[in-house]
């Protein structure tokens, strides 16, 4: 089996799937302050299928609306527009992909642990007092290069997962040793390629070693919700593992034994509503 | 014939039960089907569409076997697999790995 080069990977990124126009719009204004909202809801709007999916989530009770939003245009004002955004990025990019590409990769399980750690990374990030939104799209989009890989390569990643399995050690050490290229690079390589800011583009390189310097405070919300997420072992995927938490990450959360199996028990709620919603 | 229900007062209504008949919204339109299994988080969805009463299946407690503590543990201990206990430098593992089992097995937490 070849190893892959980022030229080779670069390419496929062509032939993936784009994310809706007006989505990409909306994430190019991510800090604008004076975006025009109106006119965005209005291009959103016509996307039936995403607005449908977009307003399920809002009224859903993972985010306390006391009246139920039935427009886009509400959601925003109700929610706000970060959230609004985040939510139609979030409904936008679980349709997005091909399914049944690669035989042995799960897809379903592959959005399950994806919206899991969203869960768990928003839950957190309430209580480290850092942005939600943020942390509740990186935390969907974390393991996002996977997708990349198994969508342009699906002969090689078959043999990645076979290999994985055989050696039963982490996904990184069995495409590194098989393709040359690990979910991390093909991530941050489509982040560019959607044009993602900054933040999320690092929260997805470095949320396997959120001690780098320059990680960010992001990467390391991701790492300690992806980990919970595989604890929690909510993706119904057969050989499940935890992965090592990095102390550092674990102890910058500061939360208490309580408060954590609170959090376990908020995550495991809020990921039934919206992998419901999501995987419609 | 249809199965013995009750109309209970949504407060009343616990985790697990089962819907004996199709729930409408004010609209008409269907909200849960018959035979849905009324979870936490659809009665907390079901008080913000102002549903006030529920048909649940008498005696109808979804029948959901006790979960096998040794059964959860032996999965814990597969999902952990990676974690050696003796390992200090890999604390942080161990430390959520003992709080999930806390949780899975719903022992007593001091606050």
């Amino acid at each position: 089996m070849n190893t892959l080069h980022l030229e080779e990977l670069a390419n496929k990124l062509e032939d993936l799937p784009s994310l809706p126009a007006v989505v990409m719009e909306l994430l190019s204004v991510i800090d604008q302050e004076d975006a025009d909202i109106s006119v965005l809801a209005k291009k959103v709007a016509l996307d039936q299928a995403l607005t449908a999916k977009t307003l399920r989530l809002a009224n859903s009770s993972v985010f306390g609306l006391q009246v139920k939003v039935t427009t886009i245009q509400q959601a925003m004002t109700f929610l706000g527009f970060q959230t609004t955004r985040n939510l139609i990025t979030a409904a936008a990019t679980t349709g997005c992909f091909p399914s049944r590409r690669c035989p042995g990769f799960n897809d379903k399980a592959f959005w399950r642990h994806s919206i899991a750690t969203a869960a768990c990374a928003r839950i957190l990030a309430r209580r480290v007092r850092f942005n939600q939104d943020y942390a509740f799209t990186a935390g969907l989009l974390h393991d996002i290069g996977r997708l990349v890989l198994v969508t342009g390569f699906p002969n090689h990643y078959q043999s990645v997962l076979s290999r994985r399995s055989r050696d039963d050690n982490e996904l990184l050490a069995a495409e590194r040793a098989v393709i040359g290229i690990d979910h991390v690079a093909a991530g941050v390589a489509l982040a560019q390629h959607w044009n993602f800011s900054d933040t999320m583009r690092q929260a997805i390189a470095w949320h396997h070693e959120p001690e780098k310097p320059g990680a960010g405070f992001l990467a390391t919300i991701v790492h300690v919700a992806n980990a919970v997420a595989h604890a929690l072992d909510l993706a119904g995927e057969t050989e499940e593992m935890v992965p090592v938490v990095s102390s550092i990450a674990w102890t910058a959360m500061g939360l208490t034994e309580e408060a954590w199996l609170h959090a376990f028990r908020e995550t495991e709620h809020q990921y039934e509503e919206m992998a419901a919603i999501l995987m419609a | 014939m249809s199965e013995p229900y009750e109309l209970l007062a949504l407060t009343e209504v616990t985790p697990g039960m089962v819907l004996s008949h199709e729930l409408l919204d004010t609209n008409g339109l269907v909200l849960l089907a018959k035979g849905a299994v009324l979870s936490e988080a659809t009665l907390a969805s079901l008080a913000r569409h102002g549903i006030e009463a529920v048909p649940v299946t008498r005696g109808g407690e979804k029948a959901v076997a006790a979960p096998d503590p040794h059964a959860i543990q032996a999965r814990l201990d597969y999902l952990f697999r990676h974690n050696d206990r003796e390992d200090h430098n890999d604390w942080a593992t161990g430390l959520l790995r003992q709080y999930i089992e806390d949780y899975r097995l719903e022992r007593e937490v001091a606050p």
